[in-house]
């Protein structure tokens, strides 16, 4: 589905983006790590064509996608049709003046007939559990609601590859759950899943594939995730975790946190 | 509508900067009685928002952009006074920093895009507003005080524009700044506005005022409840002084004659310069023969000219050199 | 999860003429580039900022007021010696800016021509054409918060170049909260947009509310660490080498001015 070769890129004269090679299949959730500026948000967008490889080659489904390719509307409008992106921060990410607006947003361009847009948002606003905010305006809800409208307003287009920045960002514990449980369910009918984290406690709940990212842009480690989490000299190296993390593994749930003691 | 330097005199951009003086007093005064003076810094961040309208490039039939001012939209949103305050710093911040429209001509533009568009644009507005007590009175009052203080606003321009060939000559009656009268300027101005950049600042305007008015309309500026009208007589009295205050100040008074005022009330043949430039031809050899300027000592002269020489070809190396170099790393990486 | 959302849509986007977006992204790069790229500016050998200001404006004005050709040639031998030490990328930025107006401006006279109005139509381009270079050599050769603290000798007032600064701080921040906002809506334009007006108001809309919500916690904020309207800004003025030569070329320009005038 996706195929990466050699990518670098770089942002106003910095490198963002090091010899990076990756292929993700259909059907597939892979998690990014690293610490922050380490160039996992870089390497998201330009998977959904807001920037374009310096050098190297991006593919998608056995297509090459450049400048060149991105300007042929049709061309450009379906790769975003097929590949949507959640933004990190929801606020740059919803500019209707209702939730229902603002879900409905693409399935209207898409030439949907009215009650197809309708049916297809209520579906999207019941998956999300927003169908009592249907009139409210997206500004002004919390940040929780916010991320999950942003969610929804992808979703509508029905997207074959979801890319997720940093989805926990800001969410409550019990959100955060319910949010990774929610991917868990969206690859089970089929989609193919790419997402920034920190949280170490549920990637490897969202993801069997975890690629690490140290602070040279490169990738460091591309392994299954309990593997690379069981790594703790390399997650270390890479400045993702301080000398205090460790892992509770009492046999049946084993999970990772922090003491700050 | 940014007036870049030299189209207008510098006596000109001084007597519209000259006036901006009170207008920006009297707004700063205006600002510090509805917010607290510890407050006066977030005008910044309306400047940089009034800064940010001009970039949106706004679709327009067929396919194409135009760009907005925003100055009414931003007047409805933060107040005149605020609105003529942040519209300032953001022209000061386009001359200055990214030289873009004049240095001199900031008085002209900041009076023109500071103070006519926004004043006009929000009492026009209001006025609407006042009478019809609605949301569609709201909306109509935005749509025809936008149209209107873009036009205004336009108008004044192309009056400044025209008064120059009056103005200021040469010693051989060639105008020295914008050559065009009054009869040629304002329909140039005008026309333009009234048929295009008036609709985008229109569509412009009333689009985002009525997202903002369903969102969060508790953002929108109040205003004083009551209904003002000496104040309309003051803006409208401004604005008609103006040109009458270029021309008292103007050097070149004296050199008024009777024809020329006519010409100008009649509307009658534009440009009547002296033919005789078009029979001679202008040779571009006679600015500089044989590398030296005239009324200048030759030796000074061929210096100069040896270092514009100079100079161009180390600035033609210098960026082919710097376009080599980013290839050379693009191929590179 | 619903059935629609476990097949692939098969899309096919319709054509729209949706350019807006593309154009509007390239003009906030553009700022958002200029702004950082004079941030991060390394200090150069040159005149202090005050001089460097307030002779570019006499400069301006004297260009401007000149009648004599003799002396303009003086200034464009002068503005192209200080061009040279300029890095080439900067003299090509300056002198397309500069050529772009002055063409545009010689079309605009052209029609003069016919009137035998030989003056301006090529005197007035030419003016046009130095004062743009001027005042784009002190614009990309002088670190912006040094122009700001420059305005202080001119007696504007502290409060005011704090306002200076905190809009060119915030034109920043909120050029870059206004790119996400159109590239999400340029990610999410998947077909033909019937509403087009409304996505742009969106956009500009929700950022001018961020803006209100970002200047309400800067006055917190700012309340919190004491701030009560009074501001003063300290600056030190040293008179080096660099000044010296300044204000002896400039000297020159005075003179020279006065005898061709």
């Amino acid at each position: 589905m996706i195929e990466l070769q050699n990518v670098s890129f770089s942002y106003e004269g910095h490198r963002a983006l090091n010899d990076i090679s990756l292929k993700i299949e259909k059907g597939e959730s892979v998690s990014l790590l690293g610490a922050n500026g380490t160039g996992k948000s870089t390497l998201l967008k330009l998977l959904c064509g807001i920037v374009t490889p310096d050098s190297g080659t991006y593919a998608f489904d056995g297509r090459e996608i450049t400048q060149k390719a991105l300007k042929d509307p049709k061309f450009s409008k379906q790769f975003h049709q097929r590949i949507g992106f959640v933004f990190q921060n929801s606020d740059t990410q919803l500019f209707c003046t209702n939730v229902f607006d603002e879900v409905a947003f693409g399935p209207r361009q898409m030439g949907y007939d009215e009650r197809a847009v309708e049916e297809r948002v209520e579906s999207c606003l019941s998956l999300l559990e927003l169908q009592d905010y249907k009139d409210r305006q997206p500004y002004h809800l919390s940040g929780g609601e916010k991320k999950k409208v942003a969610i929804a307003s992808v979703l509508a287009m029905n997207p074959e590859v979801l890319v997720l920045d940093e989805p926990m960002n800001g969410l409550d514990p019990k959100t955060e759950r319910w949010l990774a449980g929610f991917l868990v369910e969206l690859l089970s009918s089929g989609k193919t899943l790419i997402v920034s984290t920190h949280n170490l406690e549920l990637v490897q709940e969202i993801s069997k594939r975890a690629v690490l990212f140290d602070s040279t842009h490169a990738i460091a480690a591309d392994l299954q995730t309990h593997r690379l989490l069981d790594d703790i000299e390399l997650l270390k190296r890479v400045n993702l975790v301080d000398k205090y993390y460790h892992r509770h593994d009492d046999g049946g749930h084993g999970h990772y946190h922090i003491h700050n003691y | 509508m940014h007036i870049p330097d030299n189209y207008l005199s510098p006596a000109t951009c001084a007597v519209l900067g000259a006036a901006m003086v009170p207008v920006l007093g009297v707004s700063i005064k205006k600002v510090k009685e509805e917010i607290s003076k510890a407050k006066l810094p977030q005008l910044g961040i309306g400047a940089a928002f009034s800064f940010l309208t001009m970039m949106f490039n706004v679709p327009l039939p067929g396919g194409t952009t135009g760009h907005a001012v925003g100055g009414t939209l931003i007047a409805i949103l933060l107040g005149p006074y605020s609105a003529c305050l942040a519209v300032s710093v953001a022209l000061l911040i386009q001359a200055l920093m990214f030289g873009d429209g004049g240095i001199l001509a900031f008085g002209a533009n900041a009076f023109n895009m500071a103070f006519v568009l926004p004043f006009v644009g929000y009492f026009v507005y209001k006025f609407i507003r006042d009478r019809v007590q609605s949301e569609k009175g709201e909306i109509i009052g935005a749509a025809v005080g936008s149209y209107f203080g873009i036009n205004v606003a336009a108008l004044c321009a192309a009056i400044e524009f025209g008064l120059q060939p009056l103005l200021f000559k040469g010693a051989d009656g060639q105008p020295l700044y914008c050559p065009y009268p009054l009869s040629v300027s304002i329909p140039a101005m005008l026309i333009p506005h009234l048929l295009v950049a008036g609709v985008v600042e229109l569509l412009f305007t009333v689009f985002i005022y009525a997202f903002i008015r369903k969102v969060s309309p508790g953002m929108i500026y109040e205003g004083a409840k009551k209904k003002s009208k000496a104040v309309y007589g003051l803006i409208v009295a401004l604005i008609c002084l103006t040109p009458l205050g270029l021309l008292a100040t103007g050097t070149a008074w004296g050199e008024w004659g009777m024809d020329e005022i006519q010409e100008v009330i009649t509307g009658g043949s534009a440009l009547n310069y002296t033919p005789s430039g078009m029979a001679n031809g202008f040779s571009f050899s006679a600015l500089m023969p044989d590398y030296s300027v005239s009324g200048l000592p030759d030796a000074v002269g061929y210096i100069a000219s040896a270092v514009v020489g100079v100079a161009l070809v180390i600035i033609i190396f210098k960026i082919i050199a710097a376009f080599k170099k980013d290839a050379a790393a693009k191929t590179k990486a | 999860m619903p059935e629609w959302l476990q097949k692939n849509e098969n899309y096919m986007p319709r054509e729209d003429k949706d350019t807006f977006i593309n154009k509007s992204i390239l003009s906030f790069l553009a700022l958002i580039a200029r702004i950082k790229a004079q941030d991060k500016k390394e200090d150069r050998f040159q005149a202090n900022a005050f001089f460097r200001v307030l002779f570019t404006l006499m400069l301006v004005v004297f260009v401007s007021v000149s009648r004599t050709f003799s002396f303009i040639y003086l200034v464009i031998a002068y503005l192209l010696l200080l061009l040279c030490f300029m890095p080439g990328r900067e003299i090509a930025k300056i002198l397309r800016t500069g050529l772009v107006m002055t063409l545009f401006t010689a079309i605009i006279l052209l029609p003069t021509v016919f009137y035998g109005n030989t003056y301006s139509i090529f005197i007035i381009p030419v003016k046009v054409l130095v004062s743009i270079i001027a005042v784009n050599i002190l614009s990309y050769a002088t670190r912006w918060d040094q122009i700001t603290i420059a305005l202080k000798r001119f007696h504007v007032p502290d409060l005011m170049i704090f306002i200076l600064d905190i809009t060119l701080k915030y034109i920043v921040m909120l050029g870059e909260f206004s790119v996400e906002m159109l590239y999400a809506l340029r990610l999410r334009s998947v077909g033909k947009n019937a509403g087009k007006y409304n996505a742009l108001s969106g956009v500009a809309g929700t950022l001018f509310l961020k803006s209100r919500d970002m200047a309400e916690d800067m006055y917190a904020a700012m309340e919190c660490r004491g701030f009560t309207g009074e501001y003063r800004i300290c600056q030190k003025f040293r008179f080096g080498l660099a000044d010296a030569a300044y204000l002896l070329i400039n000297a020159g320009i005075i003179y020279i001015f006065i005898r061709l005038y």
